[in-house]
């Protein structure tokens, strides 16, 4: 009886764990059997470098490269601005900052998570967007720069969370080393503890960028929406994933317009999976360098 | 052992329970345009108020949400600002849907700028213009010099569909003619007219009923926007508001829908600042 | 017993806590200029505490502190002014487990040290990694492997690359914290020749819970247990005479 049991617990838990990978195989198959269904009707090139967007004309054009740019830019915009901000406030908190405020200090970031995508774009349009067009001189503050400073606060507890965990895993013996050679604690941590963090550094990075590039509502609110190949950070821009928000309530479905979107589906997460496996050799690295020195 | 493994089936199948018994009185479902939620959310009170046993649940999202909705059979009403399309109704009929029409309200489209921006009239011509992106300064139409910020709702909104057929393409669906790739697509009404409000050069539409006097409605071929002049046909961008249901309607619905065109459901037509079909 | 030989560090009454926990009682010794000082006694005694207190390296753990008063050629460490960084560019030290800096070449590893101070030009450079390599008896074994990483070698080779580390920058004073006790025997007597050639030119305390290691290679030994400093005294002496019970437990393997 206790080994039917021992049987049926083992075979429970692999499930639990096959089947989250059997959903994101299913969820992957979905949007490819909706997503492949367009390049029946449209060149594949021709979605993926198309520099224009019309998917309700008359005839409809599907050229995605618009939103591949937007995309781009408003992500690297917000990593632009979150790394830095996130490796001091990082070193800051691991380094610098009295052991008494330290937990204090964690959890005010991790505050910043807790903030609804949706509340940061309405003050991105109340304040932020008004504030942007008074600085620049620009027609309107909805513009990449809007979304990216927005998704950089998005950003900034993952990535803060991950750096200071990698600092706090370089083995103190390397800042001893590098203290007892007579090193200053500020070049202990740029010349020893950094680089030995660089793979988490990395890792961050990538973690940020993929939580950043999925962003919808926010991007929704505060980047204008226009689907124009985008020169700088001051112009609005249309994301790819702001695409599939605001259009998939009227795509009709089986039409092309509805293939076209879940095609930016797929596009969208060959990105975000391209990007998590960097993060993962990145982490894995970390790790090893963890293990290696024990 | 065998009493936990009892609980614990008993505590995870507790969801299905719940969810599967809600399904009590079931309400008529109404999604599709921005312009029209409000009204459409108007009459449900007033309707609710008298039929107190139908629930009827009201949904935005876009005049072609209510249609992708209709077909796909989640909604008994779809409300739109604008006409169901020929490819809309070839796919419908392809899944099996009859779409019926029913005109319930009117309505006029202003296009509006800042208070602050001296323009106060324009012609379709100029309108077509300036959203497809041949006119970009304001002083090209008697304004000061400076870039037009050129806002529009977003592809999913009847709005958005009946002004880009109307006003951008003036009336000819043949026309090359599209909103201009640097146009803002703003996600609702409400969005363009906070920017309306904060931008002097500005320049966006949306419903009659959006229209409050922190903007300014300019006169289109030299007529200004009013309940008059859209049931007089003066003004040139008016619009029928209309309700589409799958085939003939049952009772409920139907009840619904009569209840809407009838003299109480106008008068809850005009409070809203739309205008009624008489 | 001392003759002409020189006390270049000498320490008053120095005392070391943890918060509140206290680690050295009273400390008052001498350490011999070129000479080597081994500190032994049992675990949690205080000797890597009391070598850590000469460099100031003890003040770099959190609520940790020190009291007294510990002279290097006569001035007092523990003074205001007198700045923890310069002074560990004299007084260098080797850790117990061979660390050298895991993204840095063997060279860079070297080269360390140095770099901190300011900009040398390369062939400087060079001279002082192979003169450095070359003390720590390591150079022919890595001179063709100086731009692999510093952790691809061996265990005691690492441990030698450390101390040519320590080397590099030239200081006075080297502490060796147990540097033999991760190392296999044929390393370790490597490391132990290493230090009876070092001795010339450097004054060198060697901590080591290994006490035939102590008699091996010191001139001179320290006994501490539970904080204190219990006995001082000629190497010789240590072993053979000691003056304190304690000692002689100790070090006739009564208790360990």
């Amino acid at each position: 009886m206790k080994n039917l049991f021992e049987f049926i617990v083992e075979k429970a838990i692999f499930l639990s764990g096959a089947a989250s990978i059997i959903f994101v195989v299913l969820i992957f198959i979905f949007l490819l059997k909706e997503g492949l269904a367009l390049f029946g009707e449209v060149n594949f090139f021709a979605f993926l470098f198309g520099q224009n967007w019309y998917p309700i004309s008359d005839p409809p054009q599907f050229g995605i490269l618009p939103l591949i740019m937007g995309s781009v830019f408003v992500t690297f915009g917000a990593i632009v601005i979150a790394v830095p901000l996130g490796l001091a406030a990082a070193i800051y908190i691991s380094e610098v900052a009295p052991h008494s405020i330290r937990g204090f200090l964690k959890s005010g970031i991790e505050l910043l998570a807790a903030i609804p995508s949706i509340v940061l774009g309405f003050i991105g349009i109340i304040f932020l967007a008004p504030l942007l067009k008074n600085i620049f001189h620009l027609g309107s503050g909805l513009t990449a720069l809007a979304g990216s400073i927005m998704l950089a606060f998005m950003a900034l507890p993952t990535i803060v969370s991950i750096i200071e965990d990698a600092i706090v895993s370089v083995p103190r013996s390397y800042k001893e080393g590098a203290l007892a050679l007579g090193a200053t604690h500020w070049q202990a941590i740029y010349r020893v503890t950094i680089p030995a963090a660089a793979s988490g550094i990395l890792a961050a990075v990538m973690l940020g960028i993929g939580r950043v590039v999925g962003e919808t509502m926010a991007v929704l609110m505060i980047t204008g929406n226009a689907a124009i190949m985008p020169t700088s950070l001051l112009q609005p821009v249309r994301t790819l994933t702001a695409t599939v928000a605001a259009e998939m309530g009227e795509a009709v479905s089986g039409s092309s317009h509805y293939y076209s979107l879940f095609a930016i589906g797929i596009v969208l997460f060959i990105i975000s999976f391209i990007i998590n496996i960097f993060a993962d050799i990145f982490l894995h690295r970390s790790k090893a360098m963890k293990r290696r020195k024990k | 052992m065998l009493k936990k493994v009892f609980s614990l089936f008993l505590v995870l199948s507790l969801p299905v329970f719940i969810f599967g018994c809600a399904g009590g009185g079931k309400a008529i479902q109404i999604k599709g345009s921005d312009t029209m939620v409000n009204l459409g959310q108007a009459w449900a009170e007033e309707f609710m108020k008298e039929y107190p046993a139908v629930p009827v649940a009201v949904t935005g999202g876009g005049s072609g949400t209510g249609i992708a909705a209709l077909l796909s059979n989640s909604t008994d009403i779809a409300q739109c600002s604008r006409q169901i399309e020929p490819k809309e109704i070839a796919l419908a009929k392809k899944k099996g849907i009859n779409p019926k029409e029913f005109h319930v309200a009117n309505d006029g489209i202003v296009v509006v700028v800042n208070p602050a921006n001296k323009v106060n009239k324009l012609s379709t011509r100029q309108l077509s213009d300036i959203f497809n992106g041949k006119i970009k300064n304001w002083k090209e139409v008697g304004g000061k010099n400076e870039d037009i910020v050129v806002l529009s709702r977003e592809r999913n909104s009847g709005t958005h569909v009946f002004f880009l057929e109307h006003v951008v393409k003036l009336g000819d669906k043949k026309s090359p003619n599209e909103f201009a790739p640097c146009v803002l697509m703003m996600p609702s009404s409400q969005a363009i007219v906070e920017e309306i409000n904060g931008n002097t050069a500005a320049i966006g539409y949306f419903g009659l009923g959006y229209l409050t006097n922190k903007q300014k409605a300019v006169a289109v071929n030299g007529v200004l926007p009013s309940v008059k002049t859209v049931t007089l046909g003066q003004y040139p961008i008016s619009r029928s508001l209309l309700f589409y249901t799958n085939d003939e309607p049952n009772e409920k619905v139907k009840s619904f829908i009569d209840f809407a065109m009838s003299k109480k459901g106008q008068e809850i037509v005009l409070k809203m600042d739309f205008v009624p079909i008489r | 017993m001392t003759n002409e030989v020189k006390i270049k560090i000498k320490t008053t009454d120095l005392n070391a806590w943890f918060c509140d926990k206290q680690a050295l009682f009273n400390i008052n010794m001498d350490i011999y200029e070129k000479k080597v000082t081994a500190i032994i006694g049992p675990s949690g005694c205080g000797k890597s505490t009391f070598i850590r207190n000469l460099n100031r390296m003890h003040e770099t753990v959190q609520g940790a502190r020190a009291e007294g008063s510990v002279l290097l050629d006569g001035r007092d460490i523990f003074e205001k002014k007198f700045d923890a960084v310069t002074l560990r560019r004299e007084v260098g030290m080797v850790f117990q487990k061979a660390t050298p800096f895991p993204t840095m070449t063997v060279y860079d590893n070297v080269a360390a040290g140095i770099k901190l101070y300011g900009r040398i030009g390369k062939e400087k450079l060079d001279e002082i990694v192979e003169k450095s390599l070359k003390q720590s008896a390591l150079w022919n074994e890595v001179k063709d492997v100086l731009h692999k990483p510093g952790t691809s070698l061996s265990g005691g080779q690492q441990q030698r690359l450390c101390i040519a580390r320590a080397l590099a920058v030239n200081p006075k004073i080297l502490l060796l914290d147990e540097p033999c006790s991760a190392l296999d025997p044929i390393s370790t007597g490597k490391i132990e020749e290493l230090i009876h050639e070092l001795k010339e030119d450097y004054t060198i305390v060697i901590v080591t819970h290994n006490m035939q290691q102590a008699a091996r290679v010191a001139d001179y030994t320290a006994f501490f247990l539970l904080g204190a400093l219990i006995e001082f005294d000629v190497t010789s002496k240590i072993f053979t005479n000691p003056s304190d019970k304690r000692t002689e437990d100790y070090v006739t393997g009564r208790f360990g």
